[in-house]
């Protein structure tokens, strides 16, 4: 039995005629967008959009047959000439190899023997003079590409081990960065800093200091990629926990419970599946960007491409880019697959 | 056993919820607060396990009162059953009822999920009790209908053996045919055990059906308090009333008058 209303407000005094009706688009907004589209353009010059505009419609031209040559495409023949064939292996001359064992060649390796053609001065003819010579190579066919796949593991394990580095620093981040967990004002702001502090270091900037710190090698990678996402963690755990339903911690406050015990069975299980959404994300990430990191010398495959890079040998390159794609493609269908099963 | 002493509340916001209220709830009593939304019936419930402050007065539970030292205490023996259930929905039925003993076990425990198997033994009793089968133990409380997750609020409220238990608006958002079936599995189960059980309600028909005893409530004082019997004419529009605007201390005599036979307190 409620109370029933007293009076229905109908309609007012004013005729329906007279009522002030909005424009969608006010005089503000196209003012707003003509000042943004003038700033735009004048940021367009400092990036050099207009150059990037008119080589690239070079480059279209040259692909539809209407110019003979363009910059772009002059260097991405460049790379596509030496890129292909892929390099996957890899040979060593018998001489050159410390404790050659010729009965214990190892896995997926043969011996040739070839006619090697060398150059030297000749100082009694005083001039170049070639050299023929037999050698030996011990010839591994995909020794190379074994050896970047070995590089990529390490890569993949030092992204495994960032996130749970990062998951471990951001635990306690996100509960005292969560409002209604954080025991003061204090502590909430104190992690909220850290987390967005953490955040605001690029990875590979991170990388370089902490290179000069522990030395070339996958501690400065891990530290780096860690450090920088137990901010991100920080921030959407505490975020996520902050919106939790507040119901079912109310009732379990009600009962007693102890605050964690009430983060336990209220919290968690509701922000679960968010959670877990991130931390995929932020592994897969950890993939991509370890790759990379290496070419500050903070270990994994990244080492590997500069070095290839720097020497020109793009057939090695193509082969390293060839196993990041596939494998960065690859833990993308599993971690679908998984968050599938975990997630229902 | 339960005693609101001068009990009054006023919001951040200058809502006043609870004007002066002073009442004894003896033990095993099903004491119904009937009011309009608004009445102060809801924060009078939360006061008595700390979940709202009180401005003025205070809240004794068997002669303990509630403040910052004796809150886990009281917060023990009292178990709460709310409007929306507030089960957690990705948990199962098992999880949902035994997180109504977190304030009972010790934190090892609570933390890994490592119950007492006895203390499973007895959910399993708690949800025969309400109506529930063993196919609904292991399901997630987000897949049982309203009704059902009710009944499984009301196994989680009695695995402590609550002293009292406080119900807030329990059957607000169930169907009326299945709201007298929660009310009733409420009365038996603390009858059974002797448990005081503070209700708040809004349709006075389910009031008149289950209660010993009916605190009416409108703008935060008590207009009414006494056997459902008496909810007629009269009390009830002094409960609901929109004619007799009646001033608070001219109501607190209605009260005299027309409940003289207010159950002995």
């Amino acid at each position: 039995m409620a109370r029933p209303d007293s009076e229905i407000f109908v309609g007012g005094s004013k005729p329906a005629q007279q009522w002030r009706v909005r424009q969608p688009y006010g005089p503000k907004l196209i003012l707003g967008l003509l000042f943004a589209a003038v700033l735009l353009a004048l940021s367009a010059r400092h990036t050099q959009i207009d150059k990037m505009l008119v080589m690239t419609a070079e480059w279209a031209a040259q692909i539809v047959g209407l110019r003979p040559s363009s910059e772009v495409g002059k260097g991405a023949k460049r790379f596509a000439d030496t890129a292909f064939p892929l390099v996957f292996h890899e040979e060593a001359p018998v001489s050159r190899i410390e404790k050659f064992d010729r009965n214990n060649l190892p896995w997926l390796s043969h011996l040739e023997t070839r006619t090697v053609e060398s150059a030297r001065y000749d100082f009694d003819r005083n001039e170049m003079v070639a050299d023929f010579e037999k050698q030996e190579f011990l010839v591994k066919p995909v020794g190379y590409l074994v050896y970047v796949c070995e590089k990529m593991i390490e890569t993949l394990e030092m992204a495994l081990w960032a996130t749970l580095l990062s998951i471990v620093i951001s635990l306690p981040l996100a509960y005292f960065g969560a409002r209604n967990y954080s025991p003061n004002r204090f502590t909430y702001s104190a992690s909220r800093l850290t987390s967005s502090f953490l955040r605001a270091m690029p990875e590979l900037v991170a990388a370089l200091f902490l290179v000069l710190m522990y030395g070339f090698g996958p501690i400065a990678g891990v530290l780096a990629l860690g450090l920088h996402c137990a901010g991100f963690f920080g921030k959407f755990y505490a975020d996520d926990i902050e919106n939790a339903e507040r119901g079912p911690q109310e009732a379990l406050i009600a009962t007693g419970a102890g605050k964690l015990a009430v983060l336990r069975y209220a919290v968690i299980p509701q922000v679960l599946p968010q959670y877990i959404a991130y931390t995929q994300y932020i592994l897969e990430r950890n993939v991509r960007m370890a790759t990379v990191i290496g070419v500050v010398g903070a270990g994994g495959i990244g080492i590997e491409l500069k070095g290839r890079f720097d020497m020109f040998d793009f057939g090695h390159v193509s082969t390293i880019l060839l196993v990041i794609f596939l494998t960065v493609l690859g833990l993308e269908r599993i971690s679908q697959w998984l968050r599938k099963r975990i997630i229902r | 056993m339960l005693n609101f002493n001068q009990c009054g509340k006023t919001f951040a916001d200058g809502t006043v919820a609870l004007r002066d209220v002073s009442l004894e709830v003896p033990r095993g009593q099903f004491c119904v607060l009937l009011g309009p939304s608004g009445a102060g019936k809801t924060t009078l419930l939360r006061a008595v396990n700390g979940l709202t402050s009180l401005t003025t007065g205070d809240v004794e539970l068997d002669g303990v009162a509630l403040n910052r030292h004796t809150l886990g205490k009281i917060r023990r023996r009292v178990a709460m059953v709310h409007q929306q259930f507030n089960l957690v929905g990705r948990l199962n039925v098992m999880e949902n009822v035994l997180s109504g003993s977190l304030g009972d076990v010790p934190a090892w425990r609570a933390l890994t999920g490592l119950f007492d198997s006895r203390l499973r033994r007895k959910v399993c009793g708690l949800l025969q009790d309400v109506g529930l089968a063993e196919s609904h133990v292991y399901k997630r409380a987000s897949e049982l209908s309203g009704g059902q997750q009710q009944r499984v609020a009301i196994a989680r409220a009695f695995i402590m053996e609550p002293v009292l238990v406080l119900a807030d608006e329990p059957v607000a958002s169930l169907d009326m045919s299945i709201s007298a079936t929660i009310l009733e599995l409420l009365r038996d189960a603390s009858a059974k055990r002797n448990t005081t059980v503070l209700c708040t309600l809004h349709q006075v028909e389910l009031a008149r059906q289950f209660a010993d005893r009916v605190i009416g409530m409108r703008d935060g004082t008590v207009v009414y308090d006494g056997p459902p019997s008496g909810l007629c004419g009269e009390a009830l529009d002094l409960i609901y009333d929109k004619r007799a605007e009646v001033e608070i201390s001219s109501r607190r005599t209605a009260v005299d008058v027309l409940a003289p036979n207010a159950i002995a307190v």
